[in-house]
């Protein structure tokens, strides 16, 4: 699903591309021709057991890891050579990745002069994100003594300051209670409706069902592909009643790994 | 445009380098080990370690009894550096040695005064036990000074005009109490700045990835040698400290001497800590774990800088390949440079090649680390 | 039937911060019991005192007949723990790790390796044992720490989250290990956010704030918590329309769920065919609404939506009329949301 450019008609190029993604670690395959397109205002869901090169693929579209085939593109830009990307790209990895002994304010500000911000324009975004997030009351407390799904509030928070153009989130709501989550995710609904390209991988099952569109992984390839209601439509007609997304989800990996159902 | 470029750059340096003060700031134990260990080392090493010894145990076999040889007894039992432990004759000292009891015996020849009283000069026979040089040394520089001031005071002017035998060590001229804490302070300065610069970047770095942290700072606007500099520049000012600590406290304990320039000091301290900081940074980048990092960090720090550096073995002294060897080792160069400039009121004129070899090294690491440091994951 | 686990009155308070507060309950032999609440409200420092390793401010508990506060050695002996963190050796097989901890507690020689050897088909990793740990898949590494926590055969098992960040395939498997190792007579005590899984317990407990507001099994809290009339509804649009309805009157809640919204709302106020009409009006497109059961995510967000204000107020009373829960005003992030 590409966004047509008013003026010819013809698909604008995609704000997020993968193609043919190949890589593997010893005798590992990690990626394994993976390929997919995410459009600006997209919100696109990965979804897949374990193992399934999420991660992989997250990183390889952030340019992090070598990939052995395949290309990666962000806003045209390949990630892992073009240093004009990382201006435009956020993103929040699987690990804690904030520095655990600063507080929540100097580790927004550190973030934020790393895209060197001007103190004007930091000082009006990390107000509006630490009200959205609920953290402002937390501004003087250590990284490391925030509960999870703060933590996770802020590690979005630190990806979002400089308004990237593509996010690209790794399981952001992992041990995150349904409260938090539900916070998150509407943080989430408003930046993709501001424009944003998001890819977001999640082993929680209605939140694949709150994307544009999902894809589901296995072994290192996508399976199948599409909006879910669509995805849930077709499944239904497989015959297969009232399905949820987690029946649909168990039914393809166990059909793939060749498991009676 | 170029200009925008570097202050963006700048700004990011700066970032990270007042992240990375935080960190330590907030790590007690890292500034403990920065600030308080050299102190303490230099403590152990300049009064416990020291290699000067008082009340050398010495035989004195007298085999005149007369006045002057009791004279010269009394010269020697009067220096607070020896301490005669008897009397005998002289087949007995041999057997003082080997028991311990004695390190030198001093043998007064029959006629000692006779020769004296007439003029003539007086041989009197030195044995030292030799099993450990770094005593002997000693013992044949102190005792020399001990006849030396014992014969200007028999002869008064008479024999003020007689050359006292050559010493032939440039060191003593400039260190006349041979005092070994002067000599061992600029060889000290390069082992400790050695070893908190190398082990605390390697740490700063291994913890970032450890942490994975790492994985966040590269998918941001920051590049490879920001990360370097602005990691590398809260260190480089604690070592700069840390030689300013040392210094000081040189000068109050063992009155260390600053004869040549001060900035000659600090720019050698600079030129050091920079190539140490980068040997840091390069095992940090090799080894992404804490606890290897460590370990190469203290080893590659510690040994060159003890054995190799001049500290305690004078380099002249070794095998010629060590010697080559030892010209790679930058803490060679700050060791000479400090003692030339403490000791001997050197300047820029006399030790511009020290200074210039350890530019080179600096530069050379933080290449080679900072090529080394792929903005990769895998 | 005997208690595995009792608490009364159970108190944690580090400095002024009360973490855990007066919190009493009690599990029977071969229960599955679950214990859900919020990041922060109390449920890992629960945990951690009933199995020893923190002391608790004040209150008693006995786990396995010992009790916690006096003799928490023997605790330890008798229970398994898998901790949220994965605390394994990454860099061992999976055989060695099995083996060490089997000679953590006692085991030597042939018990050992035949133990570990069992365990391995237990929790289906036969073909494993030597592959490295960190290379295993997430869902797989939790089998092992489960394993692990076996070992010994306590008659107690803590989970603390075990399946967090696993795919839906493993955790059914995962469950599915649990509800047999109860039925074998093992206790199992497990705190999760994935609320389809709280279904599986017996009976649950719900923490917020430090204080345990809610304790039953899931269909008694479904009616306690949830006494509206709990709608499913579909379409476009919903977001802003859904939004728009929280103010109306007999609507109690709205949040999103998946794709759909869940509305909760008064029984004798609203039904699907009202509600649809209404999120029309509102601008939602192509609306279908239906009931459905309450989840325990229902319960959840009532409950945290309640016990936010920290007054310990208890379920909503089903009076009609009365409207839609007060949000707190000043809450702290995670605790309470408008629903």
């Amino acid at each position: 699903m590409t966004v047509a450019s008013p003026s010819t008609g013809a698909p604008a190029r995609p704000a997020i591309l993968a193609r043919g993604l190949r890589r593997r670690f010893g005798a590992v395959v990690a990626l394994d021709g993976l390929g997919f397109e995410v459009a600006a205002g997209e919100l696109y869901g990965l979804v897949g057991p374990d193992g399934a090169g999420k991660t992989t693929a997250i990183r390889a579209l952030a340019g992090l890891i070598t990939l052995d085939g395949g290309e990666a593109r962000i806003l045209g830009l390949d990630p892992a050579t073009d240093p004009r990307v990382r201006d435009r790209l956020g993103l929040m990895p699987q690990q804690y990745s904030l520095y655990r002994d600063l507080t929540v304010g100097e580790n927004l500000r550190f973030f934020g002069r790393l895209s060197v911000l001007p103190r004007a324009v930091f000082k009006e975004r990390s107000e509006r994100l630490l009200g959205i997030t609920r953290l402002a009351p937390f501004v003087d407390r250590r990284a490391d003594q925030l509960s999870g799904g703060m933590y996770k509030k802020l590690a979005l928070a630190c990806a979002l300051l400089h308004q990237p153009e593509v996010l690209l989130l790794d399981e952001p709501t992992n041990g995150v209670d349904p409260v938090s989550r539900r916070e998150l995710w509407e943080l989430l609904h408003e930046f993709v409706s501001g424009g944003m390209a998001v890819v977001i991988s999640t082993p929680y099952m209605d939140e694949a069902e709150r994307c544009s569109r999902v894809g589901l992984m296995h072994h290192g390839r996508l399976l199948l592909e599409g909006a879910p209601e669509k995805l849930l439509a077709a499944f239904e007609r497989q015959g297969h009643p009232r399905p949820t997304f987690e029946e649909l989800f168990i039914h393809e990996i166990e059909q793939a790994d060749g498991v009676a159902a | 445009m170029t200009h925008t470029r570097l202050t963006r750059s700048l700004v990011r340096i700066g970032a990270m380098a007042s992240k990375e003060t935080i960190h330590i700031l907030r790590d007690p134990r890292t500034l403990a080990l920065a600030l308080a260990m050299p102190v303490l080392m230099l403590f152990l090493f300049g009064y416990g370690v020291s290699v000067d010894l008082d009340r050398l145990p010495i035989a004195f076999a007298d085999q005149d009894q007369s006045e002057a040889s009791r004279a010269l007894a009394r010269a020697f039992e009067g220096s607070h550096e020896f301490h005669v432990v008897s009397h005998r004759a002289p087949a007995e000292a041999e057997a003082l040695f080997r028991d311990g009891s004695a390190v030198a015996a001093l043998v007064v020849p029959r006629g000692y005064q006779e020769d004296l009283l007439k003029g003539r000069r007086t041989p009197v026979q030195l044995l030292v036990d030799g099993a450990d040089p770094v005593v002997a040394n000693q013992v044949l520089t102190k005792a020399d000074g001990v006849v030396r001031a014992e014969s200007q005071r028999l002869a008064g002017a008479a024999f003020a005009r007689l050359e006292p035998p050559l010493q032939a060590r440039v060191w003593t001229r400039y260190n006349p109490a041979a005092r070994s804490a002067l000599f061992m302070v600029p060889g000290l300065s390069a082992f400790l700045l050695a070893i908190t610069a190398v082990m605390l970047t390697a740490l700063a770095i291994a913890g970032e990835w450890e942490r994975g942290s790492m994985e966040q700072l590269f998918a941001s606007p920051v590049g490879r040698l920001e990360i370097v500099l602005g990691k590398l520049l809260p260190y480089l000012v604690l070592g700069l400290v840390e030689l300013q600590l040392v210094l000081a406290f040189g000068a109050v304990a063992f009155d260390l001497p600053v004869r040549g320039p001060g900035w000659l000091i600090l720019a050698l301290g600079l030129v050091f800590l920079i190539g140490m900081l980068g040997q840091g940074l390069f095992i940090s980048v090799v080894a992404k774990n804490q606890l290897v990092a460590t370990q190469a960090g203290a080893l590659s720090a510690m040994l060159p800088s003890i054995i190799l550096s001049g500290m305690l073995f004078p380099i002249e002294n070794m095998p010629l390949p060590l010697q080559l060897l030892s010209r790679l080792i930058p803490a060679r160069y700050l060791v000479h440079g400090l003692r030339g400039v403490l000791l001997k009121g050197n300047g820029i004129d006399v030790l511009w090649p020290d200074l210039l070899a350890m530019t080179l090294f600096a530069v050379a690491i933080v290449t080679l680390a900072t090529r080394r440091f792929e903005r990769k994951l895998a | 039937m005997s208690l595995a686990v009792t608490a009364v009155d159970l108190t944690k308070r580090f400095g002024a911060f009360t973490a855990v507060d007066r919190v009493s309950f009690e599990v029977e032999q071969g229960e599955i019991f679950g214990y859900l609440g919020a990041n922060g409200a109390g449920k890992s420092t629960t945990i951690r005192m009933l199995i020893g390793l923190l002391a608790p401010t004040s209150g008693t508990g006995t786990v396995a007949g010992h009790d916690i506060a006096t003799r928490p050695d023997a605790v330890k002996a008798s229970i398994g723990y898998m901790s949220q963190k994965f605390s394994l050796y990454l860099d061992l097989p999976v055989m060695e790790n099995l083996l060490f901890f089997g000679a953590a507690y006692g085991l030597t020689g042939k018990a050992l390796r035949a133990r570990a050897d069992e365990l391995l088909e237990r929790v289906d990793l036969r073909g494993q044992g030597d592959v490295t740990t960190g290379d295993l898949p997430g869902g797989l590494r939790q089998r092992l720490a489960l394993a692990c926590a076996l070992v010994h055969r306590p008659g107690v098992v803590f989970l603390d989250e075990p399946t967090a960040g696993v795919d839906p395939v493993a955790r059914r498997a995962f469950w599915k290990l649990i509800r047999e190792l109860a039925a074998g007579g093992t206790t199992v005590f497990v705190t999760t956010h994935y609320l389809d899984e709280a279904e599986h317990c017996r009976r649950i407990g719900l923490m917020v704030d430090g204080k345990l507001v809610a304790l039953d099994t899931p269909a008694g809290l479904k009616k306690t918590w949830v006494p509206d009339r709990v709608l499913v509804a579909r379409g476009r649009g919903l977001g802003p329309a859904g939004a728009r309805l929280r103010a109306a009157p007999g609507v109690r809640a709205v949040a999103p769920f998946g794709a759909a919204l869940h509305l909760r709302v008064d029984p004798a106020a609203l039904d699907a065919g009202a509600v649809a009409a209404a999120l029309t009006a509102a601008g939602g497109e192509a609306v279908e609404v239906e009931e459905t059961a309450a989840s325990l995510e229902d319960v959840f967000l009532a409950a945290v939506a309640r016990g936010g204000s920290g007054s310990g107020e208890g379920p909503p009373r089903a009076t009609p009329g009365e409207g839609p829960p007060k949000v707190p005003a000043g809450a702290e992030p995670g605790k309470a949301a408008a629903p």
